[in-house]
Parts: C-alpha cells; sequence; structure tokens
C-alpha cells in the first residue's frame, strides 16, 4: 500500500486492497501525478493504476506485465506514460480516444519494447523518445514524433557510464579500477620487445594485481582517483571521503590510511591529484573546489576553497604546471581558476551542451574541451580566448561521421612530445588529433586508417588528415598515454559482466 | 487320487492316495495302477511329503504323522488326532539335521494354528497365530534355516508376512504342560509396485532374499494380468515379472531351479537363476562383465509350450511325472538352440505340405498368431519359407498380400526367408521388393542388383498399376506427370508417361529425351520410388560391381539420367537433402553414379546418346565442385577470422604494437 499526503488533508490510498491473492505484498515501486488530480502508481503485481487522489478510488487498472513494474514516466503532454518492468521490458501506455474523433478518452496500453535484459530501473519521456535505463541506456525514438529518418531515428544504446572509471598514474605505471563497492590497483607489466603493427608482444614482467580496497558499508564509491606518482590514492562514496597513502616497498604494497583528513561537504564528485602529486583537488556537490595538500609522510591540510560555481562540480583538470584548475559545474559553466593566487580566473564562454572531458594542455595551457554534442573547442587559459585553430574547427565544421557518434569523448590526454597532439577516446574509438594536419571534410573519409596503412608511404601523404581514429579496442572504459611512446588502454567486454550477471526474474522452469 | 502323488527318491517309487485311505506305490515300470501295491489306512490322509534323504512323510487329517516305512508295517495302525476340529491349511517337510520335520498350519473360526512335528521323536509343538485383522493367510511357505522355521505367509491385503519359530529340542515332559504360545508376524514384503498392486495367489521362497510371488497384477485402470514375479525381500523390490496371459491355476511349484506353473492348457516351465543379492542388482545396474558367467539376475527361459492336454485331476502328478522329460528337454535345448522350437512347428508345416491353398493359409495366420515372442521371428521366417516352398512348387501360387502382410508387419531380414525376394523377383511383384529392399538389411547384393535390373526393364505402363509406395519420391518429383492438360509443358520439359514408354521400347531414344539434362524426371514417379528403394539399401562395392556390370547399356544410361537428375535436385536445396520419406542421401546418389559409371564406363563413352548426358553431368558436377572449393576457401578464412578473435579475446592482458599514421 501507499500513502501519499497531498496538504492539507491525508489520503490514503490501499493499492492492496483488491488483491485477493493477497498472500504476497504488493509494492508500489513507482508513482506519478497528472495534473488531473490523477496518480498512477507502478507496482510489484506488474500494474499500472489510475487513483482519484481526492476520493482515493481506482479508475483504472492495467496489468501489463507478469512481473514487477518498477518505473514510471509521464509525457509533458500527459498523454503518453512508459512503465519500465523487472523482466527488462518497457510499455507505453497512451491516452487515446474509444471513438475515432470522440472526446472520451481511455489509456491504452500501445507499444511493448524489450532493449534490456534486467531490471528497468528508471525510465524517462521525452517529446520524441522513450528513455529506459537499467544495466544499459536506452533511447528508443517514437517513431510518430519524429519527422525525417535520420540521426534522430535511430535507437541508441549506451552500456558504459559516461563518467571515468579508471585512472592512472602514469610515473608509477599503475591503474586503479573504480568497482561498485571496491577498488583494485594493478601495476601494469612490461615487455622490453618491439615489433610491426598488430603484433603482440612477449611479455618480460606480468601485470600485477597489488591491492583490493573494499569500501566500508553499502555505499556505491562515487569516485576516485590516483596520483601519478602511485603513492596517493583516494576515493568518495555519497557520505565520506577517503585518502590513502600508497607504499611500495619491494614486491610488498601496504595502503596506510590518511588520519584526519579535512572535513569536507560530500559527496565528492570528482577527484584529481595535481601533477606534481603535491596536492587533491577534490570537487564538492556544493559547487566548491577543495584544494588540500598533501604533506610527507602521510598526511594532509586544507589549502583553499575555490568557489564560484553555482551548482556541483563534476569535472576538474589542472594544467601540468600547477597554475590552472578548470571546474565544470552542473549548469555546464566552466570555471578556470589561478591556483598561484587562488583567484578565479575567468569562466569559458558557455555552450548549450554539456561537457563530456576536459584537459589544459601541458605546454601551451590551452584548455581542450569536448562536449556531448561531439564539439570539440580550444581555449586559451591565458588569453582567456578560443584558440585560433579552435575558430578554424568551428567555422569549417567537424565531419558529419565524427557528429553522428553516440557516445561522447570521456577522456582526453596529450603528448607531452608532440604538442600538436590531443589525444581522445569514447566507449568505441580512440583518437589522435593531429593539430598540424588538415581537418576532414564530409566527403574524405573519417576513420581512415585501415586504409592508409594499405597505401604506399609516398601516396599516404595527401590522404592524411587530422583525425587518426583507432577502433580496435571495444568497448573502451579508458585510455591514456603513459610516455610518448607507450598507451594504456583498457577495455571491458560486455560478456564478461552480462555472464555474472544474476537472471532478472527468477522464473520457475521444468526440470530445473 | 486325494492327494498329490508323490516319488520316493530312495526307492523311485511313487506314491498315491485315493479315496482318502488307499495308499498306491508303483515304479516306473508299472503300466497298471490297479495292479500296483495297495495298502489301506486307518485314517484320512492329508498328504504325502516326499524328503530327498528322510524318505516319505505322511500327514494324516487329524493332524498325526507317520513316515511311510513306519506306516507300512502296520497300515492298519491307530492314527492319534492331534488337531480337534481346525483344518489343515498347508503342510511342509523339511530335513532338519538327519531328522524330517513336517510343519503344517490349520484353521479354526478364522484363528490360525502352527504345529511342528518330528515324527521320528514324536515331538509336537503347537503354536497360535497372532491375529490376523482383516487380512487372511492365503498361501504359506517356509524353510529351516539355523534351527529357525521361517514360515511366510501371503495375506489377502496383498503383503507376505513372516513368522520366525524357533525349533525347539525339548524333552516330552514339558511340552505337555506348555501353553501354546502365541506368534508374532512382521511384514516382509509388500506387493505394490508405483501403484499396482500384485493380488497373489502362491509364494515360493528361493532363496535367503527372494521369492516368487504367482498372482494378477492390478493396476488402476487397467485390467489385471496374470503373472509371475520375483520379488527381493532384503531391498523390497521388484526383480522380474513375466507375463501369463493365458491364465493360470494360481499354483506355482519350485523344483531344482525351475518354476512349474499351468499357464493356458500348458505346463510351462521357467528356469530361474538368482545371484546373491546386492544393491547394485536390486536397482538393475549390475554390471554383466564383472559377472561373467551369470548373465543376468534372472533367467527367463522358456523351455517347453507344447500343448500338453491337462487331463490329470492334480497338476503337481502332472509336473513331477513330466520332470524327468524336462530335463532331457532342457539338455537338448541348450545344446541346439539355434532351433529349438520347430519340432512341432516344423511338424506342422510338414503336415500341412499338401494341405489346400486355404488351408495353409490360415493354419499359418493361426500359429503365427500363437508364436511366443522368442520364437517369433523364426516361426515366421518358417512359414515364409513354407509359403515360398509351395509358390516354387506351384508356379501358379502366390500369395500376394499375405506375404505383404507379413513383410509389413514384422521384423524380417533377408537370411530368415532366402527365397522371398527371389520368389517376388519371379513373379514381378515389384510392391513386395519395394518393401523387402526398405526393410531387410542383409540383402546379397546380387539380389539388389537383380531387383535394379528388374525395376529398370519394367515398363512405365505396367508400374501404374502397381501399388508402389511413393513416399520417397512424391516430395520432390515433377507432379501431374500424365494430367493431359498440361501435357504441352510436360512435352517441353522432355517428358511425358507415353514417351518414356517409348525410350524403353525403342533403342535409341528420341532427341527431346536426350536432351533432358537432369531438369526433368526422366523415369514415372512409381519407378523413381523403386529406383530410391534400391539406392537406400546396404551394399558393399566390390560385390555389387561385377553384377553391376551386366546391366544393360541402355538401363545403365536410363539409370544414370535418374542420378544425374536426383544429383541436380538434391543440390538445389542448400542442405543438399531431398524431402521426403525414404528419399535418397545425396551421398548415395553420388556412390551410385560413380559406382555406376566405373561398371560402365567404356561402354558409356561409346554411346552416341549418353555423349551429351555426359556432358552435361561433367559441367555440373565442374560447376558444383568450383562452388564448393569457394565454400571450402570462404570457411577457412571464416575460421581464420574466429580462430583470432578467440585468440585476442582469451588475453587479458598484452602488449601489442598500435601504429596510428
Amino acid at each position: 500500500s501507499t500513502t501519499w499526503h497531498p496538504p492539507p488533508e491525508v489520503t490514503r490510498i490501499m493499492v492492496n486492497h483488491r488483491v485477493e491473492k493477497a498472500k504476497r505484498e504488493c509494492v508500489v515501486w513507482a508513482i506519478a501525478l497528472l495534473s488531473s488530480g490523477t496518480v498512477v502508481s507502478a507496482d510489484s503485481f506488474g500494474r499500472v493504476q489510475f487513483w482519484d487522489w481526492q476520493q482515493g478510488t481506482l479508475a483504472e487498472s492495467h496489468t501489463v506485465s507478469s512481473s514487477a513494474a518498477l518505473s514510471l514516466a509521464v509525457s509533458e503532454k500527459e498523454d503518453s506514460i512508459v512503465v519500465g518492468t523487472s523482466t527488462g521490458a518497457t510499455y507505453q501506455l497512451q491516452l487515446l480516444p474509444v471513438k475515432l474523433g470522440g472526446l472520451e478518452k481511455r489509456w491504452v496500453r500501445t507499444k511493448p519494447f524489450q532493449y534490456h535484459s534486467h531490471d528497468v530501473r528508471a525510465v524517462a519521456h521525452s517529446p520524441s523518445a522513450l528513455i529506459s535505463g537499467g544495466t544499459t541506456l536506452v533511447i528508443r525514438p517514437l517513431m510518430e514524433k519524429v519527422q525525417k529518418k535520420g540521426y534522430d531515428a535511430v535507437l541508441r544504446k549506451f552500456t558504459f557510464p559516461h563518467r571515468r572509471l579508471v585512472s592512472c598514474a602514469r610515473k608509477a605505471r599503475l591503474l586503479l579500477f573504480q568497482f561498485s563497492q571496491h577498488l583494485e590497483l594493478w601495476r601494469l607489466g612490461s615487455t622490453e620487445e618491439t615489433g610491426k603493427d598488430g603484433e603482440v608482444l612477449p611479455l618480460c614482467r606480468m601485470p600485477e594485481h597489488l591491492v583490493q580496497l573494499k569500501s566500508k558499508g553499502p555505499e556505491h564509491i562515487y569516485c576516485s582517483c590516483v596520483s601519478p606518482c602511485g603513492t596517493w590514492l583516494g576515493y568518495s562514496t555519497a557520505s565520506r571521503f577517503h585518502l590513502y597513502r600508497v607504499r611500495c616497498d619491494g614486491d610488498g604494497v601496504s595502503l596506510r590510511k590518511v588520519p584526519k583528513v579535512p572535513k569536507l561537504l560530500p559527496p565528492a564528485y570528482q577527484l584529481q591529484f595535481s601533477a606534481d602529486s603535491d596536492s587533491l583537488f577534490v570537487a564538492s556537490a556544493r559547487g566548491s573546489v577543495h584544494v588540500l595538500q598533501l604533506l610527507e609522510p602521510g598526511g594532509c591540510k586544507l589549502l583553499h576553497i575555490a568557489c564560484g560555481c553555482s551548482e556541483a562540480v563534476y569535472l576538474l583538470a589542472p594544467s601540468a604546471d600547477g597554475h590552472w584548475l578548470a571546474a565544470v559545474s552542473g549548469d555546464w559553466a566552466i570555471h578556470v581558476y589561478n591556483l598561484k593566487c587562488f583567484k578565479h580566473h575567468c569562466v569559458v564562454p558557455t555552450y548549450n551542451c554539456a561537457v563530456s572531458a576536459l584537459a589544459i594542455h601541458p605546454s601551451t595551457n590551452n584548455l581542450v574541451i569536448a562536449y556531448s554534442d561531439q564539439q570539440l573547442v580550444e581555449f586559451s587559459i591565458p588569453e582567456k580566448q578560443y584558440t585560433g585553430w579552435s575558430r578554424a574547427l568551428q567555422s569549417r565544421g567537424l565531419h558529419r561521421a565524427w557528429l553522428e557518434r553516440d557516445s561522447p569523448i570521456t577522456h582526453i590526454t596529450f603528448n607531452p612530445k608532440n604538442p600538436a597532439h590531443i589525444l581522445l577516446h569514447d566507449t568505441y574509438l580512440l583518437c589522435v588529433l593531429d593539430k598540424s594536419l588538415p581537418l576532414p571534410d564530409d566527403s574524405t573519409l573519417l576513420m581512415n586508417q585501415s586504409t592508409l596503412k594499405q597505401l604506399p608511404e609516398t601516396a599516404r601523404k595527401r590522404q592524411l588528415h587530422a583525425f587518426k581514429i583507432c577502433k580496435k579496442f571495444q568497448p573502451l572504459l579508458f585510455m591514456d598515454l603513459l610516455d610518448e611512446n607507450c598507451l594504456v588502454v583498457v577495455e571491458r567486454p560486455i560478456m564478461d559482466f552480462k555472464t555474472q550477471l544474476p537472471m532478472p526474474v527468477q522464473q520457475k522452469k521444468f526440470g530445473t | 487320487l486325494t492327494c498329490p502323488v508323490v516319488c520316493n527318491f530312495e526307492t523311485h517309487e511313487y506314491i498315491a492316495v485315493h479315496d482318502d485311505k488307499v495308499l498306491r506305490i508303483w515304479k516306473n515300470e508299472d503300466i497298471n495302477l490297479d495292479k500296483a501295491f495297495k495298502a489301506t489306512l486307518s485314517a484320512d490322509v492329508y498328504r504325502i511329503h516326499s524328503l530327498p534323504n528322510g524318505g516319505p512323510v505322511v500327514l494324516f487329517k487329524g493332524g498325526g504323522v507317520r513316515t511311510l516305512d513306519v506306516l507300512l508295517e502296520a497300515p492298519q495302525q491307530e492314527i492319534e488326532n492331534v488337531i480337534s476340529d481346525e483344518v489343515i491349511r498347508w503342510s511342509g517337510a523339511f530335513m532338519e539335521g538327519q531328522q524330517p520335520v513336517l510343519i503344517f498350519t490349520t484353521e479354526k473360526d478364522g484363528d490360525f494354528f502352527v504345529y511342528i512335528q518330528k515324527p521320528k521323536l514324536s515331538s509336537l509343538h503347537k503354536y497360535k497365530l497372532e491375529q490376523w485383522e482383516s487380512s487372511k493367510p492365503l498361501c504359506f511357505t517356509a524353510h529351516i534355516t539355523n534351527q529357525t522355521v521361517t514360515l511366510l505367509c501371503l495375506c489377502s491385503n496383498d503383503s507376505v508376512y513372516q513368522v520366525l519359530i524357533p525349533l525347539q529340542q525339548d524333552t516330552e515332559e514339558e511340552e505337555a504342560e506348555k501353553e501354546e504360545e502365541i506368534l508374532s508376524r512382521s511384514l516382509l514384503l509388500n506387493l505394490s509396485v508405483s501403484g499396482s498392486v500384485l493380488k497373489g495367489t502362491s509364494l515360493v521362497v528361493l532363496d535367503k532374499d527372494h521369492v516368487a510371488v504367482l498372482g494378477s497384477l492390478a493396476a488402476p485402470g487397467k485390467e489385471p494380468r496374470e503373472c509371475l514375479t520375483i520379488w527381493n525381500t532384503k531391498f523390497q523390490t521388484l526383480q522380474t515379472s513375466k507375463e501369463l496371459p493365458l491364465g493360470t491355476t494360481g499354483q506355482l511349484w519350485c523344483y531344482e531351479e525351475k518354476f512349474f506353473l499351468t499357464h493356458g492348457k500348458v505346463l510351462t516351465v521357467i528356469m530361474y537363476k538368482c545371484e546373491t543379492s546386492s544393491l547394485a542388482a536390486a536397482v538393475g545396474k549390475l554390471k554383466d562383465s564383472q559377472t561373467p558367467d551369470v548373465s543376468s539376475f534372472v533367467n527367463w527361459n522358456t523351455l517347453e509350450d507344447e500343448k500338453l492336454v491337462v487331463s490329470f485331476q492334480s497338476q503337481e502328478s502332472v509336473a513331477l511325472k513330466s520332470e524327468p522329460r524336462m530335463n532331457l528337454r532342457s539338455r537338448r535345448s541348450s545344446a541346439a538352440k539355434v532351433q529349438p522350437e520347430n519340432v512341432s512347428v516344423g511338424q506342422l508345416l510338414l503336415n500341412l505340405k499338401d494341405a489346400s491353398t486355404y488351408v495353409l493359409e490360415s493354419e499359418l495366420r493361426q500359429l503365427m498368431a500363437k508364436a511366443p515372442t522368442p520364437d517369433l521371428q523364426a516361426t515366421i521366417g518358417c512359414v515364409v519359407t513354407a509359403l515360398t516352398d509351395r509358390c516354387k512348387t506351384n508356379p501358379k501360387y502366390y500369395p500376394k498380400n499375405f506375404l505383404l502382410q507379413i513383410v509389413e508387419t514384422r521384423d524380417l531380414s533377408y537370411s530368415l526367408c532366402p527365397d522371398l525376394m527371389a520368389v517376388a523377383l519371379e513373379k514381378k511383384d515389384v510392391q513386395l521388393l519395394q518393401i523387402c529392399l526398405q526393410r531387410f538389411p542383409d540383402i546379397p547384393e546380387e539380389i539388389t542388383y537383380a531387383c535394379l535390373e528388374a525395376f529398370l526393364s519394367i515398363s512405365e505402363a505396367h508400374l501404374q498399376s502397381e501399388d508402389v509406395n511413393l513416399d520417397s519420391v512424391i516430395c520432390y518429383i515433377d507432379v501431374e506427370f500424365d494430367n493431359k492438360e498440361v501435357k504441352t509443358e510436360i512435352v517441353e520439359n522432355g517428358f511425358n508417361a507415353e514417351m518414356d514408354q517409348d525410350m524403353c521400347d525403342t533403342k535409341i531414344p528420341k532427341k527431346t529425351q536426350s536432351r533432358s539434362d537432369g531438369e526433368s524426371c526422366p523415369v514415372g514417379p512409381q519407378k523413381a520410388a523403386l529406383l530410391n528403394a534400391v539406392l537406400h539399401s546396404a551394399y558393399t562395392e566390390t560385390f555389387l560391381l561385377p553384377h553391376l556390370k551386366n546391366l544393360p547399356a541402355q538401363q545403365a544410361i536410363l539409370f544414370l539420367r535418374y542420378l544425374y537428375y536426383l544429383y541436380v535436385k538434391c543440390s538445389e536445396k542448400v542442405n543438399t537433402t531431398l524431402p521426403g520419406i525414404r528419399s535418397p542421401t545425396i551421398n548415395q546418389i553420388m556412390d551410385w553414379m560413380c559406382l555406376l559409371l566405373d561398371a560402365h564406363f567404356t561402354v558409356i563413352v561409346m554411346l552416341p546418346e549418353a555423349k551429351e548426358l555426359l556432358a552435361s553431368l561433367h559441367k555440373f558436377v565442374r560447376a558444383q565442385v568450383r562452388f564448393y572449393s569457394e565454400l571450402n576457401k570462404i570457411e577457412g578464412s571464416l575460421q581464420e577470422l574466429q580462430r583470432l578473435n578467440h585468440l585476442r579475446d582469451s588475453q587479458t592482458y598484452s602488449i601489442e604494437v598500435l601504429e596510428i599514421i
């Protein structure tokens, strides 16, 4: 049953009331309120029910599924509802006239969709699409609302969060993997051989699982980071922030928790160590960035709180020289702070799209920003303006194939030996953006690496363009440059974790 | 006769009682019972028990017991009445050491008593059996082990109970004062198996762990069936059962590892063998290889199915009398197991040799219906042989339908009735030949070839009237072959029924026919079905090839054309199989094609009309070979891709060289 409190009086609706087989308890998993005063409920019996909120009476009941209905979303016009169930199916209910042209309208279950294998925990209803989220996120355009066949009319599926779950200690060659309840620290293997393209080199040292750090309590880990030198490790859950000192002596690795961590207002959305591993930047949900100074042998103190963002900060990018810090807040504004004098430096001109990744170039201090609509800009922090290359890119426009990609850029890094190189990656490709090369137009092939490889050296020159794209690693969780000719790439095959998932709904099958 | 006849094993005399009191004793050589030794006793005899080493013991209806020797010394001696007004229900005699022991049970007003008598010691013990509530004892049996009498009792509630009685060595004085002891029973076995209950009528103990029960098995919703069952009392399992559909008298005897029972009007002897019981054996998981000398747990072996008209009043006398003969027969049957039962069948067939056709057939039908399962095959083989023999002697006689019926309904083989197919060939009975080809697993290549030749030579017109099974062709062959309305189209395709007939008759086929390049079927559906039957039969190339060489050139070409047609049809499908039941497989088609070309290559090459056929066949085969080699290449590439993919997948960590241009 559910209780709902509309001020000033209380109406109690007994959802379980009319169920004879009331041996099972009915759980209402989601409710929605329509402007007409109708309460919509989705319950564990797989029903979507419409209640009169004043009388508390049941107006309509639709059993959409034999398993639980978990989530519910109503369209803005309130003529369509999307329901997510525990079998991974989503259903659309629409308010349709009983007779063609008639005034009386009824809710009718219209379309079933099955895009998920497990629970659909969240659904959303955009004007032209149904969005459902479980183990994957699916955007299903409503074909009747889409005007023409094109990019918008395509079903889109996202398996991985557009957040960084891996961090890399470049100097120490360590990788930190973030799982929902624990962290794993690995030392990368190495080789002494070289070879031709595509060759797998023999390892002279195997990768080594150094430490597994379990988070206490039921809370999920929000963010984590390992310092470039590999001696500091921090993570944050919804309520707490933890900092550890990692000590590698010989083969053994010890973790020591840093005591008396300054009281921060949790949760932290992003952690970032400075390039020299001297300080830690903590992006807080309250819109501030805390700068902590890391002290030897294992302590820290709060150095500064950078304010200016009105919403939660979710991305941070410090410059390699320790001079600048860029922070992205929930309202998509990018603030740049001067860390030398702890001053707010400037705000990057706002763009009406979410920032998916950003990084400051180590030698030029240009801020490279990737937006979720696949746009790329380069902003010079010292000059507080877009660079010439960025303006050229904007006026020229990005390649169509680049713009129509599904997954946003999640990480940007640079090649210290070649300032013209910007390295970017999303879930399906990694790209070396060479600013010294001409930009491709729509008539050229964007993903031309395999073509180039077949061409003789002399013929390649004319075909080269700025976007050097490699799609060899999929799904790509993380990519970073360790040194000028060493790239670390983390793949996470979907089957690896799909096979570990339990059955979506416990069903009795004959003979089992 | 008033009690079963027994044999004195020491003197080899037979002892019978008639009119309750008159004892008769005779030997094997005595023919007339009236002239045999006669002694009249003073009391009524209940039964005589013959013990292997102790001589016969006589139990009187009053409960008195005498050994035969004692009795014969003074036949008119007075016999005491031990039981007052109880009635003897069952009795049994055993040897305990050198002492004969006689056990009998009596009934009075629903109470049952057990008496144990040792006639040589004149000791008598009386026990009362525990009150039997609702269940009534139907049958008793007992055995003595370790000074203890184990009395088994089959009760009306479908259970076997066990009563243990110690054999006491007490003196007479004590015995006189003894109160009658009450014996308690314990449940030994419940005669029910998965819902069905065995209503037992007779019970026999086989060894310490096995009992045999004769009775009717009643499952809910089914008619009760009489059967003989062997139960393992240790594991409470039904070891085996044998159905006795003709019914029994409810009596079962067991001597020397053989059961004797009346089955219908026949005395059936069944050998059995009990192994030491083990759990593995009880659940049927004993491996034969471990105990090679015991092939299975219980060996059923029907030795006798001769009609013995049971005219004796007592069944047991028959059992005993026939026992020596049984032994004899069992020896013979094991010696000549190949044709165990055909004495009577053979005799019958011999008798019928000159009988009229009608009598013969009806007798044979009867014989087949009666033949018991293990001998069925051999019997039917004999029947078919008898029929074919008659066909051979009488050219006008050919029981087509009867033969068809036999071949269709029974699992025959060529070796069982070697003449059948020869006769059918002679009579050109294509229908029977087709069925034989489909069903016999062991047709010699010579006969297969003869069938092929016959099928190819028979005219289509003749085949039209034959009732050939078209299952194997109906799914792929061009239908409406003789439909006149679509004749034009058919002619264009180079085939119609009449033309085909022409082709068989005339030496040189018409041009239209020679042009038929596998697009239409060169033979009618009946002939195609018959040829398919040939294609389906098993053969060895080396044995078939010499025969195949004898095939006339025209027929060889026709057959080749048909094979080519099948090959093209097969290749049309992705899975290269022809639809339909018993349609030839691509391998069979290819093998026959190769064989035929091997056998006739020189001839075919020389024949002008075969030239085009060979050319188109060559072209088609070459195209197929190319197609498959391309497919092989693709398969190889895909496998390599899969391998590479797999290689990459399996590595969770690797350092690779990646060139970005």
